[in-house]
């Protein structure tokens, strides 16, 4: 078979794409409702935060503003997964009951093919939040605002969102070998909540476990620093671009993996 | 002979539980990791702060109080809006309400044999291993009862909460929108996210007047009181039956209120 380019796969992925907004616009109640869910979850975040930074002026030498650009940094990051990898929730359902074998038949590459078919319109609302809440901290903490900085930092958002994409991916295919999948997964989107916390307050042998094993210092701690502390930047900072394309290549490969060897159930 | 049949559902549902052995070591791993993270953010926190007690909460009140929290809300957490969000959709609603059964008994009573299972399983080592890791500073004494006591009454306050919630889906057809925001408001404002004691005063009013403080909040704060007045566990536990009472009343009404509005397309 001969490879397809990527103008091919980018062109079958807005035709998915399209067909997905036509059958959620069909849901419009259910498309409104899910979007207000998703900004209270953003709003109650950052007023968990609020309260926090209340209580206690700064954590660990970092101060508040500088909490909230990794805040909003993580929040940013973590946009892709929501928006383009939601189907990994689905995975396990799939695979029980046999619906998975369907993408196993087609003729382009499984793992974009599964990935495509649902793309979360609700993502973008966490986006704006995330976006606002870096440009509010950006200009309180008196950060100069150049175009190569910008470069940076929409290089380093963007190679940071692979490390939550690989987790969850990786999370996901745990359901090809055990049945159910969904504590995994879930485990992997609590973690998420932690990865806006400078990974320095942990004691060194959690520095590493969070740092090379369930890599979520890497969604906002790592790349920050190269924007946040720029005489200090230790060396992972600027590795994590590429720990970010390693570890998103690694749990595709899982995937894969567990994708191949599936069965199907015989119905 | 009444109970027995209620009894039946609740053995039904810990063989069902116990079919997924693996999801428990899974649930139980996932409580450690995250006391371990809660354990390095709250000493950093309080390292910050100067001083060892803010807002009456000392670091290791804190800590229980936090990890205690999450393992009430795996014990609690019934998916219940889930639950019947998934059978209207799916129709099988219909074989629940012919059933011999109230649907709301027969709901509950169905899910109460994984009470016991994840009580066991996963409340009962994640309390043990925070009593070690603070090395005893939970209070073994009269306060057990009475948290046990306050537990009961959140679980109920909890369930017709869900119950209620969940009602609202005979409407809107909308499940992951409807539970999300439920899940944000109760954990945000039931202490389980930041405890109540570091809230904003007029904050803290507001949510003293609300049901959700039951839930999580009044339970921990009487395992944390060693030595408890009379007067402050009654007026807790009052206030705790009084929200049980309203909510049940609350709960019933809606739902035959709602049930004519039911629709359900084949099944």
């Amino acid at each position: 078979m001969k490879r397809k380019g990527f103008i091919f796969y980018l062109r079958i992925y807005c035709k998915i794409l399209a067909q997905d907004l036509k059958s959620k616009m069909s849901y419009r109640a259910d498309f409104i409702i899910s979007t207000i869910g998703m900004i209270f979850t953003n709003i109650s975040g950052f007023v968990s935060f609020w309260i926090l930074f209340r209580n206690f002026p700064s954590i660990n030498g970092w101060s508040y503003y500088e909490m909230l650009f990794l805040y909003g940094f993580s929040l940013v990051s973590l946009t892709p997964v929501q928006c383009f990898f939601d189907n990994n929730w689905s995975l396990r359902q799939n695979v029980y009951s046999g619906d998975f074998i369907k993408y196993c038949f087609r003729p382009i590459n499984m793992f974009f093919y599964y990935q495509s078919e649902v793309f979360d319109i609700k993502g973008l609302g966490q986006l704006a939040f995330g976006i606002g809440t870096l440009i509010y901290s950006w200009a309180k903490i008196g950060l100069a605002f150049t175009p190569l900085m910008l470069l940076k930092m929409i290089v380093f958002l963007l190679t940071a969102s692979l490390i939550m994409i690989a987790l969850q991916n990786a999370a996901a295919a745990t359901c090809f070998w055990i049945q159910n999948s969904f504590y995994v997964l879930d485990l992997a989107f609590r973690f998420r909540d932690y990865a806006k916390y400078p990974v320095t307050i942990f004691s060194p042998i959690f520095r590493f476990i969070f740092t090379f094993v369930m890599p979520i210092a890497f969604i906002a701690y790592y790349p920050s620093l190269v924007i946040l502390r720029p005489h200090e930047i230790p060396l992972l900072s600027w590795l994590s671009p590429v720990i970010g394309i390693l570890f998103f290549w690694a749990s595709y490969k899982i995937w894969m993996h567990g994708a191949m060897k599936y069965s199907g159930t015989g119905s | 002979m009444k109970l027995k049949k209620y009894l039946t559902l609740t053995r039904a549902g810990i063989i069902e539980a116990l079919q997924f052995r693996l999801s428990f070591l899974v649930m139980v791993v996932g409580n450690m990791l995250y006391l371990i993270v809660v354990y390095f953010l709250w000493k950093a926190i309080y390292a910050s702060a100067g001083t060892d007690v803010v807002n009456g909460m000392t670091f290791t009140d804190t800590l229980i109080y936090l990890v205690l929290a999450t393992a009430l809300f795996n014990f609690m957490e019934m998916y219940t809006v889930w639950e019947i969000g998934r059978n209207i959709q799916s129709g099988k609603i219909v074989l629940d309400l012919l059933k011999p059964m109230e649907y709301r008994k027969y709901l509950f009573w169905s899910y109460s044999g994984s009470f016991v299972t994840q009580f066991f399983l996963t409340f009962l080592p994640t309390f043990i291993a925070v009593a070690f890791v603070t090395h005893g500073a939970i209070h073994m004494g009269l306060n057990l009862l009475y948290f046990v006591i306050s537990v009961v009454l959140a679980v109920s306050i909890n369930y017709s909460i869900d119950f209620l919630v969940g009602t609202i889906c005979l409407y809107t057809e909308s499940i992951w929108g409807i539970n999300i925001m439920k899940q944000v408001i109760v954990l945000l404002l039931s202490g389980a996210t930041i405890p109540l004691a570091f809230f904003p005063e007029p904050l803290k009013t507001i949510v003293g007047y609300l049901p959700f403080q039951s839930i999580y909040n009044a339970p921990l704060s009487i395992l944390l009181d060693s030595a408890p007045q009379p007067h402050t566990l009654l007026v807790t536990l009052g206030t705790q039956l009084l929200w049980c009472v309203v909510m049940i009343i609350l709960s019933k009404l809606f739902w035959k209120a709602s049930l004519k509005q039911i629709t359900v397309n084949g099944g």
